[in-house]
């Protein structure tokens, strides 16, 4: 089994397999139990509409960890050098998030083979919910 | 309510935590993320991996599974978020909304099950932005995660969090 992709094979421009996920109340719960972020607002509606929310609504890791799944599925689990993102608008139930990762860039760089990804997570309208960037190392 | 920006440069805690097989992967199926190397040792192996790795987020939660009592540096107990808690806890109080405004990771070196990390963290700015009917206060913080012991650096982790308060009449 191969771990990581090979830089030969990439070429900018080149796109990460499409991942395409609709969001349920129980992925909130089942992130709240994983990472410990047991903020109300996540898992309570009682609570997160009496804070003048319309529902319970995604964390934003929850958001970058998929993200990160459609990134490290196509480069291969720990080819990342950098990920980073900005959280642009909150997830709710109901939605279909899905991620565009794009290659930008090639470089090498202190030996090592590096791509270069533009990275976003959108809901099925175009409403970009995190953008982002990231740096693989391939093989 | 003004911000304090003395708080830049104080230190968020020190906590030394270990890596464990079952908090890996429950939470690399929380990400929906199915790459057996998350699941099976032998298909980590295969992969060139020592042991189980962990997906690109695991350390934003490496201290909620594996900050063990008997883990903790002697004298540094307690002190885990007090700085950023300093910022937020009145804000919350006064009904404002905490969000994740925006996070890096740098990765130096692989994390892998049965790793034991310790983690640093300090404030590196503090600041208030006015919005359309809302004040939002952004605090944001750098954790570096070495290996222990050696301390290689594993990953730096730079959070910004943000609570957004509406302004009275607004």
């Amino acid at each position: 089994m191969r771990a990581r992709r090979a830089f030969d094979d990439v070429a900018v421009g080149d796109e990460a397999p499409v991942v395409r996920h609709v969001l349920t109340r129980t992925d909130l719960v089942a992130y709240a139990g994983a990472s410990g972020d047991f903020n109300p607002m996540h898992h309570d509606e009682v609570l997160a509409t009496a804070a003048g929310q319309p529902s319970v609504f995604g964390h934003g890791m929850f958001s970058m960890g998929l993200l990160g799944t459609a990134v490290t599925g196509w480069a291969g689990a720990g080819s990342l050098v950098r990920y980073s993102v900005r959280f642009r608008r909150q997830t709710w139930p109901g939605e279909t998030l899905v991620t565009r990762v794009v290659a930008v860039g090639k470089r090498e760089e202190g030996g090592r083979r590096l791509v270069d990804l533009d990275c976003s997570l959108a809901n099925s309208d175009g409403e970009q919910k995190v953008v982002g960037s990231a740096t693989v190392a391939l093989d | 309510m003004a911000v304090d920006r003395s708080l830049i440069g104080r230190s968020t805690g020190l906590r030394r935590v270990v890596v464990e097989r079952g908090p890996v992967a429950v939470f690399a199926e929380a990400v929906k993320d199915h790459d057996p190397v998350y699941q099976d040792a032998d298909a980590a192996r295969e992969a060139g991996f020592p042991s189980v790795p962990v997906p690109p987020t695991f350390p934003f939660v490496m201290a909620h599974w594996g900050a063990l009592a008997e883990l903790q540096p002697r004298g540094a107990g307690g002190q885990g978020e007090t700085a950023l808690l300093e910022v937020l806890a009145p804000l919350l109080r006064a009904g404002g909304l905490l969000l994740h405004g925006e996070q890096e990771f740098e990765y130096h070196s692989p994390i892998v099950v049965g790793d034991v990390l310790t983690g640093e963290g300090r404030v590196t700015d503090v600041y208030e932005k006015q919005a359309p009917g809302a004040a939002m206060t952004f605090v944001l913080t750098e954790t570096t995660w070495r290996h222990d012991p050696g301390g290689e650096v594993a990953v730096v982790a730079r959070s910004s969090a943000l609570v957004r308060l509406p302004r009275a009449g607004s």
